[in-house]
């Protein structure tokens, strides 16, 4: 475990029994997490994004065989009980889920839903619990919150919805905070309040955000440092410089090329695709699971048959590409 | 490309749920007042417990004569100012015997709903919550209680605990938890798929936690409903069993009982109204609680948003 990391993943993987075989769908992912740091995950629909956030709390089903060490305040998270982990959970690791209208109880006031967050954790009278959850609607920015506490989910917009989410989970000032496409679901300009709020408790409380999207713009605009994810295993990590400016693995490339540029003349009507589809994870391809699809792969050798390990490319800058380094010179001639 | 059918692909919202909708905006109150208060038969059903209630649970205070009270010398009356129900042949104010009876039976079918209420919610929700060998045993339990012969066991049960008042109730709802049971399981089977419930389970809520504060009140409509309507087949049940000799017994008195003990009568037309009015008043509560219960079906039912 680095020094000064709150939270510490090592060699996580996630399986899923299924009649149709295993499904791998987290495959030796590891990560640190620092104070105040904000680390997005990106990646495809099934790349494991959210598999790896569930299993860090515990909460995937039965059927998941977890396996590796999620380090946090010392002690290993994996393999602990329901029991064990319920003082953790929302108290010093907390979530926000992507769809706030599913995620509130339809049947509970807001504020009362913000006030039981709390309650969970703390014994604290009624009066109190209110006020606290009037000022958490306030620090999100929800106008009116003394108003606003007393009204029902569906009576909230989306973005209000989702800040309503944010102050469930900041309620009891976790240590990290897992964001799970926290705005996936909202309009741009909303999308651009809601993580203005997340930057703005950071600032405060010194969270640890875990942030994890499949829009570049937002972890280009939020993140530290990016772990890019590719069919349950980690493509690429490094701080947000790195991944934008120098990235080495021909995944992240490919999805950097992808993004429209307007600084950048295109060169036909299209934009930059990669090809191929997303692999099943049940029937992985051998080798580096990226392979067929990868335009420096070597095919038949090496890639095909030999699972790249994790290379550093320079400092935490590290890339799983058995030509990473190569990848990384030629990035930097051009 | 075609766009009105890109259109219609996108979900519709119900303009009821928009939100910012603002005066058309109603609560979950006022939608339930209003859908509730479409069904003419509930106003008038509850209107109608409303009196029942207070003249039985008021007897001691308002009936004209005390519980028992004989008086040969105006047996075997019939319904006149003096005595609006009649007398028996010991010349008991039948009305003042309604009355009093009326108490024992609306308690056990209060009671008895109350606790096959309570045993099969908590059968239901803990069942399906858990899954696997407890979802199992539990349903293979509610299952066996069901295929029970209710009367006969009811009868035999009885007996062996004595015809006390509270051990009827504990018999009847022994034997009347099992259909809220099952609703509530299936409802919940659905619930704790419901991404709320995972954001609960996300914030450290404990099981019990998430089932009674979370869940349960997920289910509050549906488990009313099915409360009311266990009400009148409690009162109903007890009926039958007083009827047929295995209730309570003198000198408490029941609905039932009292028809039990007219039944001598029952075809000498002259003394029509020593069942008639116990028989009434049994019609009566059953059927207004069944109307309540369906126009609380039609009022919480959240799929419609009328």
């Amino acid at each position: 475990m680095t020094a000064g990391s709150v939270l510490s993943v090592r060699h996580l993987s996630v399986d899923f029994k299924t009649d149709d075989g295993t499904v791998h769908a987290v495959d030796d992912v590891s990560f640190d997490l620092a104070p105040s740091e904000t680390l997005g995950i990106v990646g495809e629909s099934g790349s494991g994004k959210s598999v790896t956030s569930l299993a860090i709390l515990g909460l995937l089903p039965t059927t998941a065989t977890v396996t590796g060490t999620v380090i946090f305040d010392g002690e290993n998270l994996i393999g602990r009980s329901d029991k064990q982990l319920q003082p953790i959970r929302g108290e010093r690791i907390a979530m926000i889920f992507q769809d706030a209208l599913t995620a509130l109880n339809p049947v509970h006031r807001v504020g009362d839903q913000i006030a039981e967050a709390i309650a969970v954790h703390h014994h604290t009278s009624r009066n109190e619990l209110r006020t606290r959850a009037v000022d958490l609607l306030d620090v999100v920015g929800i106008p009116h919150p003394i108003e606003r506490a007393d009204d029902y989910p569906h009576q909230f917009s989306g973005g209000m919805r989702q800040r309503a989410m944010i102050a469930m989970a900041i309620a009891n000032e976790p240590d990290v905070l897992i964001a799970d496409e926290p705005t996936t679901a909202l309009d741009v300009t909303i999308q651009a309040q809601v993580l203005d709020v997340l930057e703005r408790i950071q600032e405060r409380t010194r969270t640890a955000i875990m942030l994890i999207t499949h829009d570049l713009g937002i972890v280009a605009g939020i993140a530290g440092r990016v772990l890019v994810m590719y069919a349950g295993r980690q493509a690429e990590l490094g701080t947000v410089e790195d991944i934008f400016y120098r990235p080495c693995h021909p995944y992240t490339q490919g999805l950097l090329a992808s993004l429209p540029r307007l600084d950048r003349r295109a060169t036909g009507d299209r934009l930059h695709r990669i090809k191929g589809q997303p692999p099943s994870l049940v029937f992985r391809p051998s080798g580096c699971a990226f392979h067929p699809r990868c335009p420096v792969s070597d095919r038949d050798g090496l890639c095909a048959t030999t699972v790249p390990e994790t290379r550093v490319v320079d400092g935490d800058h590290v890339s799983a590409c058995h030509f990473a380094t190569t990848l990384g010179l030629r990035q930097e001639h051009e | 490309m075609n766009t009105p059918a890109m259109l219609s692909q996108r979900p519709i919202e119900d303009p009821d749920l928009a939100p910012g909708s603002g005066p058309v905006m109603r609560t979950n109150w006022q939608l339930f007042r209003r859908r509730f208060f479409r069904h003419k038969m509930a106003l008038v059903s509850i209107a109608v417990l409303a009196v029942l209630m207070v003249a039985c649970y008021g007897a001691p205070w308002l009936a004209p004569y005390k519980q028992g009270a004989q008086n040969l010398l105006n047996s075997d009356l019939g319904p006149s100012t003096k005595h609006w129900f009649g007398t028996d042949d010991l010349g008991r104010d039948q009305l003042s015997e309604v009355m009093y009876a009326g108490r024992i039976s609306l308690t056990i079918g209060l009671a008895v709903a109350a606790l096959s209420t309570i045993v099969g919610v908590t059968v239901g929700a803990v069942a399906a919550y858990f899954g696997g060998a407890t979802d199992q045993s539990l349903s293979a339990l509610t299952d066996l209680f069901l295929i029970l012969p209710d009367l006969a066991l009811l009868a035999v049960a009885v007996l062996i605990f004595s015809q006390s008042y509270t051990s009827i109730v504990v018999v009847l709802a022994a034997l009347g938890w099992m259909y809220m049971a099952r609703i509530v399981r299936a409802q919940v089977l659905s619930l704790k798929e419901k991404e709320f419930v995972e954001a609960a389970r996300a914030s450290g809520a404990s099981t019990t936690r998430i089932l009674i504060r979370h869940i349960i009140p997920n289910c509050v409509g549906t488990i009313m409903v099915n409360a009311t309507l266990s009400i009148a087949l409690a009162i109903s049940t007890e009926a039958t069993l007083s009827f047929l000799g295995f209730g309570v017994q003198p000198p408490q008195n029941s609905w039932g009982r009292m028809l039990s003990d007219a039944e001598a009568y029952a075809n000498s037309s002259s003394r029509f109204y020593l069942v008639l009015f116990p028989g009434l008043m049994l019609l009566l509560t059953v059927l207004a609680v069944n109307f309540l219960g369906d126009a609380l079906r039609d009022a919480l039912d959240p799929q419609s948003r009328r």
